[in-house]
């Protein structure tokens, strides 16, 4: 048979369309496949694990770190790093928790809410100035900055701090159909962020300021304008992440969020985005989000002593980023 | 209306007015590098009025080992800076070789202990090279994944527990005195001298302004600059074990959170006394000023009283303010 036929055509350009989506998502595809085999091997010998309750909590589990990695992966695909987003969920954390403690009322959670969110805003601002104005390292002197709001988070408070209205629990509490309300939110905010950094023209100026700043210049986007921008961004999803901490744990916690930059600093990498920026997708963020909380779920299951944890974790982080291809640039 | 594109004429403008004068570039450029002598200067002024008890012989003696032990790990950090690279994992392998030291049984000899801790602070800073050199991993990811993984190594040894006593060698370098000189300082000023002398007079001290100033420059200069890069991130792991040993030698005891401020204070000692990120510049002198500026500063914090909390504002201000004058500096030289 020498003769092709359109089926076969069709179906060679078929192969062809999936060989070349594999090609072009290889991190993302490799990352939830990598979920589903660790996800499945654990769910075949764990009782407890199946439960659909230790699923939806695995992923409300996740919604911190999730926010955090959010604004942190907006910062890397444009080449920067945002060292201080775990300091600023904790300032968020106590800066409110201290007004409840003042005031505790249902009445006020709104203006906290949007009083949180604009803390977060503006020490995202003063990153961005920072940042774009001094042309200094990102990752340095978001770390300055970060310590030093380590400074004024001790200044506020070094004890837990009461007084959350319980109006504001039911953030992390309430439920429809069985499920958190804050698991939909959260999905409604990671679909409404790959649209953001995919389908809009300030989402794609990121790759294009990551790729290559000059070029980015000349094709008359606004440089410094797009960074400052996702700065903001991520200090709005950090102080987010802030308010989710305080409605979980119900006080002002004063070791809120510890380590949490640098969880977010992993899951951005593995899930596929270049830390030179200028490349991946957020969705692979959401993996490594969703893989490190899976991680940690098993490790309880396994019961791994609880010493190994932290050095396994750094294993595969080691592993994770000597694993990942980078631009052969010198 | 979308506020990330302009018009080309505002895009045009935005360059206009990006020039600067050569008189404010040459201000800058001098500012950068004499930034951390005036500081000290200022501090020891500051301290003069408003607190004379800073310059009690004990507080002094204090301060003398406090820098010494920032000093040693800070010469390492110089050295990895000045080949455009960046070592977050100083601070945990200060703790970890503190830890295997101290901890060791009375079976084995001291000198084992300090000979297998040499060769685990090497291995570190060899992994450390590699991860940046071969695989191109960018370097403070490729550091900071490695704090993680000792700090996990040693809570894995320790079981979170502190414990062990410090042998008679380590507080012999560090805490005894020569005539009125702490120890630690002359094991700083040896260290800073034969590094000194590396940088200045050897083909791998021009080696490393090189790979620093120019890496594919270097490259094509017959410099393997792998190497260069690899050897700096050896010696800075090395060095960073040695101001451990010096560091828990003084304070007796070895606990959880010894070595967590070190990464950034070596980092912002280093980068205040004149040392750029871009690599190539910056030389010893300026990063002990630097290392002398922010131990007095954290000092003086607990002379005049203040609570702790202050400290880490302090450290925070002094890595913002020398980043933000370093940034624009080389910013402004490279253009």
């Amino acid at each position: 048979m020498v003769t092709t036929t359109n089926e076969q055509i069709a179906s060679q350009s078929f192969w062809r369309k999936v060989m070349t989506f594999v090609r072009n998502n290889v991190s993302i595809l490799l990352i939830y496949g990598l979920i589903v085999l660790v996800g499945g091997a654990t769910a075949i010998f764990s009782e407890n694990f199946r439960q659909f309750s230790n699923l939806v909590s695995l992923f409300r589990q996740s919604i911190v770190l999730g926010l955090i990695a959010i604004g942190q992966s907006v910062v890397v695909l444009t080449g920067g790093m945002d060292m201080s987003v775990a300091m600023i969920a904790r300032i968020v954390t106590l800066i409110v928790a201290t007004i409840f403690n003042i005031h505790s009322s249902d009445t006020i959670i709104l203006p906290m809410i949007l009083l949180g969110v604009g803390v977060g805003a503006s020490i995202g601002a003063f990153n961005g100035f920072l940042v774009t104005r001094t042309h200094a390292n990102p990752f340095i002197i978001t770390f300055g900055v970060a310590s030093a709001l380590r400074g004024i988070g001790l200044a506020i408070s070094n004890v837990p701090i009461r007084g959350v209205p319980s109006g504001y629990l039911s953030i992390y509490d309430a439920r429809v159909a069985g499920i958190p309300v804050n698991v939909y939110a959260m999905i409604i905010i990671w679909a409404l962020a790959y649209i953001f950094t995919t389908r809009t023209r300030a989402g794609r100026a990121l790759f294009a300021v990551g790729g290559s700043e000059r070029v980015a210049r000349l094709s008359a986007i606004r440089v410094n304008k797009t960074l400052i921008l996702t700065y903001v961004i991520s200090g709005i999803f950090a102080a987010l992440a802030g308010l989710f901490l305080l409605a979980r744990t119900g006080v002002g916690d004063p070791s809120a969020a510890e380590g949490m930059d640098f969880q977010s600093v992993v899951a951005v990498p593995l899930g596929g985005i270049s830390l030179y920026g200028g490349k991946g997708s957020i969705l692979g963020t959401l993996g490594g989000v969703l893989l490190l909380g899976l991680l940690s779920n098993v490790f309880n299951i396994v019961q791994i002593d609880v010493y190994y944890q932290q050095l396994l974790l750094g294993l595969i982080v080691l592993i994770a980023v000597a694993a990942y291809r980078s631009p052969r640039s010198l | 209306m979308n506020p990330i594109i302009s018009k080309q004429n505002t895009v045009q403008k935005r360059f206009l007015e990006m020039r600067f004068s050569p008189r404010m570039i040459r201000w800058v450029d001098l500012a950068g590098q004499r930034a951390a002598p005036i500081g000290v200067l200022v501090v020891f002024l500051v301290a003069a009025i408003f607190a004379p008890a800073f310059y009690n012989p004990t507080n002094l003696k204090t301060v003398a080992i406090q820098m010494a032990v920032l000093g040693i790990v800070a010469v390492g950090q110089t050295l990895v800076l000045l080949v455009r690279s960046i070592d977050l994992s100083v601070g945990a392998v200060l703790a970890l070789g503190a830890v295997i030291v101290v901890q060791t049984e009375s079976g084995s000899s001291i000198f084992v202990s300090l000979i297998q801790a040499f060769a685990i602070a090497g291995a570190i800073g060899l992994a450390n090279g590699l991860l940046i050199t071969k695989r191109r991993v960018p370097p403070f990811v490729a550091s900071f994944g490695m704090m993680w993984f000792i700090q996990g190594a040693r809570l894995a040894y320790t079981k979170g527990q502190a414990s062990g006593t410090v042998p008679d060698l380590l507080r012999a370098i560090s805490i005894e005195q020569v005539g009125f000189i702490p120890a630690a300082l002359l094991v700083f000023l040896l260290v800073n001298a034969t590094v000194f002398f590396v940088i200045k007079y050897t083909r791998f001290g021009r080696w490393i302004y090189a790979v620093g100033g120019n890496p594919s420059a270097a490259r094509y200069a017959g410099i393997k600059t792998d190497a260069v890069v690899i050897v700096a991130h050896v010696v800075c792991s090395v060095f960073a074990l040695l101001g451990g040993l010096v560091l828990s030698g003084y304070i007796g005891y070895v606990d959880l959170r010894l070595g967590t401020d070190y990464n950034m204070n070596s980092i912002a000692a280093s980068i205040i006394g004149g040392t750029t990120f871009t690599g190539g510049r910056g030389n010893l002198f300026g990063t002990a000023a630097g290392v002398l500026l922010l131990i007095s500063l954290l000092n003086l914090v607990v002379v005049l009283g203040l609570p702790i909390h202050w400290q880490y504002a302090m450290q925070g201000l002094v890595l913002v303010s020398a980043t933000a004058l370093q940034g624009l500096r080389q910013y402004l030289l490279s253009r």
